[in-house]
């Protein structure tokens, strides 16, 4: 097996404010090899934007963050800042959810896309980086003439081809996708998806995609892991996990998004009851365990490790 | 629906013009006691612009709609009163955080519609029956709450009491899960589904989400760029589309397997250039695949299918079909 | 029912004045506020009334131009009335005059706002001309002109500030209102079947009033502020004491010349303490009303 492009280890990140402490991520370890792709799926309060920030160390200042990210052979907890803005964007690029800010206001979308050009000196002028602007804007599916357009002037769906056209202009080895998917419409997101398989399969990307929704991951990566209160809970092959999962939490996640056809679910909708756990109180012993329909005593105990529970899979659960 | 049922709600003919922008152009639904409907479509497609007519909280340009039979006047200046003061017809929102007043403790806002219509002495014990109908249970615990102290799927069902609490015989529902946590997304569905099962309510539910309409709606009906072009029942418009359009939708929804994806090129046209002819046609798989017989495909970009008929229980807007 | 609520009110009232008592500058404001009401009620204790009629002043000896050292705490003026008194009778007036003229100011502009905003249409268009018409007139040269034909009284003085200050509250107002408007929970009480003064009572006023009780805190020391300019122009009330008043005796009767700091210092430094209180405490509030201007970030 080749070595893989992105390691995390025991990554741990807590936030301090004046509220307290809040732990967002609780010892979360993963690898994705070159050309891979993995999927992160949880709800609001999981971890999983705080994750996806914190290996370009996008958090905010203040952020206790422990543990290893391993980038193509590059420490990024330990980099300096130079160093880092090296890395970043030329390395691992993120791809925000497309609302209106996550591109700026007053800036034409080429120049967005021709900036980390310039700020990176990847190209030889600006004229160079304008046009391999249009060149990225074509790529995602955009007319030329829209580089000179402003964001509020583009659809949702045209404002994510931007986001992913910006996210490319480095040339990138990781791609990291937050929820690129989650505001737009079913045609619009089936258009986004097909686009990121093409690009990934013609640029050699490796790829993390992080969203809510479970059946999308199965689509658009080979290996999944979903992750409930700061923790992986279970990850393996996407489309295993999916149509049989080992933890009781990645059952219900996948049962909340019926299979059209399927009688069980028609007119038989499933959901957990509870909320997602806030991540400043957790319950004792296993975290889901308030929530899970197997709940039982040894659950309260302690918060169970990941286990095997098949080929290349694992799942943080005492039944399995 | 059986003949002579009168429906819940009708729309007949309904445009809904923004200058010369046709966000519904001429649509027809109905909706009969006990019965869900799903309006599917994705944004641009006008259901939001459809429901808020029918919820009288935008004036249609021009077109009917009735409300247990009677006629709805349109043109009337103010906001369409009719439906307000109608407590028959409750409605439930996209964002339950933003539906509820900060200010008001939950019992107020539960309390709120019952209060308007005339202050009922048993007052407290409705609101705490709804409460409880709605899964918030013991209710007495919510009372003295506010929004900000409780969970968004807790909001939305305070919404839901907050409509159930009048007992309505319809319930307008504009997206109700798309911004709650996928994991309660089903009890909150599963509620909707036993309220009608325990009082007969119907549900006029807006979606994009095709998963949704599975779940809990007896009929489907889709738009695409203010009309509807297609409605049917569920099994079949999720089993066996016509439409094209309601194909290549079905098609690009992750959790079916089954069928090839279309997808489409392009998006939802502006509702202020809306094509010649059908107006799917541009787009339109169908067409594009070249399998149509000619005097079927030579009418597609010069004539207009029209839209769906009102009462129509099966029907598609396409020549091909 | 109405019992619960009033225990939640009373329980929202507590959590504002425990965030409140956290800041050291709406505290500061408040004390300094505390001490000038204080000294404005206990005003017949403190002084004497007469002590502010020349005749009784002649009549006691009084010196002239006193200063500190020699007749009160804070000397005497041209006429020979002790100044302590006037700065203890004066506060009373600018505390009344300010908190008096800022009651009519947010009345008349939070009624105009909320209506304006609310109703919407030809209504909205016609307040905001005229709410314009009386931004775009030069305030003194108006004041002045009222305060003349109306007489100078401690009423009409209120009633010229009031009048001359509401715009800018009706705009405020106005702009929260249309943004509150707007928001999802107005549709969903119209749905209900609410008539517009129930929405306007229910859903408008709670969601404006911060913002209004704030903007009357920052108004005050305007107000007060404006009395002062008005009576310092010779506009005020001839029959009674206020820190404007004195402040005007003072510069007509050459105290700065002379270099009687007693009789003009004191009422300047009042006005400045009173005003900044009030502005301390205004800010405060607004920053518990409105979280994001808090600088505890």
């Amino acid at each position: 097996m080749t070595e893989p492009l992105l390691t995390v280890r025991d990554l741990t990140i807590t936030y301090h404010g004046h509220g307290g402490s809040v732990p967002a991520v609780r010892g979360v370890s993963f690898d994705i090899e070159k050309g891979g792709s993995l999927g992160l799926a949880g709800e609001s309060g999981c971890g999983k934007s705080t994750l996806a920030n914190s290996l370009l160390r996008l958090l905010p200042a203040g952020t206790e963050v422990s543990g290893e990210i391993i980038l193509g052979g590059q420490d990024v907890l330990s980099l300096s800042p130079g160093g880092l803005r090296a890395v970043r964007w030329t390395s691992g690029a993120i791809i925000f959810q497309g609302a209106l800010h996550a591109l700026n206001p007053v800036q034409t979308v080429g120049d967005q896309i021709a900036e980390p050009m310039l700020v990176h000196e990847t190209t030889p002028s600006q004229t160079a980086a304008g046009d391999r602007a249009i060149e990225l804007l074509r790529r995602v599916g955009l007319p030329a003439a829209r580089a000179d357009s402003y964001p509020h002037q583009l659809s949702g769906g045209q404002r994510q081809r931007v986001l992913i056209a910006m996210a490319l202009a480095c040339d990138p080895h990781l791609l990291i996708a937050d929820e690129p998917t989650t505001a737009l419409d079913l045609m619009v997101q089936a258009q986004v998806l097909a686009l990121l398989d093409d690009l990934k399969q013609e640029r050699d990307l490796t790829l993390l995609f992080i969203t809510h929704d479970l059946s999308v991951l199965t689509y658009a990566c080979q290996r999944l892991a979903v992750m409930y209160a700061g923790r992986i809970v279970e990850q393996g092959p996407s489309w295993e996990v999916f149509a049989n999962p080992s933890h009781p939490y990645t059952r219900a996640l996948a049962a909340a998004f019926p299979t059209i056809g399927d009688t069980a679910s028609r007119m038989a909708p499933s959901g957990l009851g509870g909320d997602p756990p806030t991540p400043g109180s957790l319950p004792e012993g296993c975290p889901f365990h308030p929530r899970c329909p197997l709940a039982e005593e040894g659950c309260l105990v302690s918060e169970p490790e990941l286990r095997s529970s098949g080929v290349e899979r694992s799942a943080a659960c005492i039944l399995v | 629906m059986h003949p002579g049922v009168t429906p819940l709600v009708e729309v007949e003919g309904l445009h809904v013009h923004f200058g010369a922008a046709r966000a519904v152009d001429g649509a027809s639904l109905q909706v009969a006691p006990g019965e869900v409907l799903a309006l599917v479509g994705e944004s641009g497609s006008g259901k939001t612009t459809l429901i808020r007519a029918i919820q009288g909280l935008q004036k249609p340009t021009s077109g009917e709609i009735r409300v247990e039979g009677e006629s709805i006047d349109t043109k009337a200046k103010r906001p369409i009163q009719t439906i307000f003061e109608n407590p028959a017809v409750q409605m439930v929102f996209q964002d339950p955080t933003g539906a509820l007043n900060p200010r008001q403790t939950i019992y107020e806002i539960v309390a709120e519609g019952l209060r308007i219509h005339g202050q009922p002495e048993d007052e407290t014990d409705r609101v705490a029956g709804a409460l409880s109908r709605a899964g918030l249970r013991p209710p007495e615990r919510f009372f003295q709450m506010y929004p900000h102290e409780i969970s968004g799927g807790q909001r939305q069902r305070v919404v839901i009491a907050g409509a159930m609490v009048m007992q309505p015989r319809l319930l307008l529902a504009d997206e109700p899960v798309a911004s709650l946590d996928a994991s309660i997304r089903g009890e909150i569905l599963a509620l909707m589904r036993q309220l009608v099962d325990d009082t007969g309510l119907a549900i006029l539910v807006v979606t994009h989400d095709l998963g949704l309409a599975w779940n809990i709606a007896d009929r489907v009906a889709v738009m695409y760029l203010g009309r509807i072009v297609e409605t049917g029942a569920t099994e079949q418009i999720l089993g066996d589309p016509k439409h094209p359009y309601t194909r290549a939708l079905l098609s690009v929804v992750p959790e079916t397997r089954e069928m090839e994806q279309q997808i489409l090129t392009g998006e939802i046209p502006d509702p202020a250039r809306i094509p010649d002819g059908c107006r799917f046609h541009p787009r339109c798989p169908l067409l594009q695949s070249g399998t149509l017989v000619a005097d079927v495909s030579s009418r597609c970009p010069t004539e207009d299918p029209g839209p769906v008929a009102v009462g129509a229980t099966s029907a598609a807007a396409c020549w091909a079909v | 029912m109405t019992s619960i609520a009033m225990k939640r009110r009373r329980a929202t009232a507590g959590r504002v004045w425990k965030e409140f008592r956290d800041s050291r500058e709406g505290m500061i404001g408040l004390a300094v506020l505390a001490v000038f009401v204080l000294l404005a009620l206990a005003a017949p204790l403190l002084a004497d009334l007469r002590e502010l009629n020349p005749v009784f002043a002649r009549a006691q000896g009084n010196p002239q131009w006193g200063s500190p050292g020699e007749f009160g705490p804070l000397g005497t003026d041209h006429i020979r009335r002790s100044v302590w008194a006037q700065f203890v009778w004066g506060s009373r007036v600018s505390l009344f005059v300010g908190l008096a003229a800022t009651l009519l100011t947010i009345l008349i502009g939070s009624v105009t706002g909320i209506v304006s905003g609310f109703v919407g249409g030809k209504a909205d268009g016609a307040l905001m001309r005229v709410t314009e018409w009386f931004l775009v007139i030069p305030f003194l040269p108006l004041a002045i002109v009222l305060a003349s034909v109306l007489g100078r009284s401690v009423w009409n003085i209120i009633f010229v500030i009031g009048v001359t200050s509401w715009p800018s509250t009706a705009r405020l107002v106005r702009a929260q209102v249309l943004t509150v408007k707007q928001r999802l929970f107005v549709d969903r009480a119209r749905s209900l079947g609410a008539s517009g003064p129930h929405i306007v009572a229910h859903h408008i006023l709670p969601n404006v009033s911060g913002l209004i009780l704030a903007n009357a805190t920052l108004a005050v020391p305007i107000s007060i502020l404006t009395e002062t300019t008005l009576a310092f122009l010779g506009l005020g009330d001839p029959s009674r004491a206020s820190w404007g008043k004195t402040l005007e005796e003072a510069f007509v009767n050459g105290a700065m010349v002379r270099n009687a700091w007693w009789y003009f210092l004191p009422a300047g430094l009042g006005i400045l303490a009173v005003v900044l209180a009030f502005t301390m405490i205004g800010r405060t509030l607004e920053q518990i009303a409105n979280p994001r201007l808090s600088r505890s970030r």
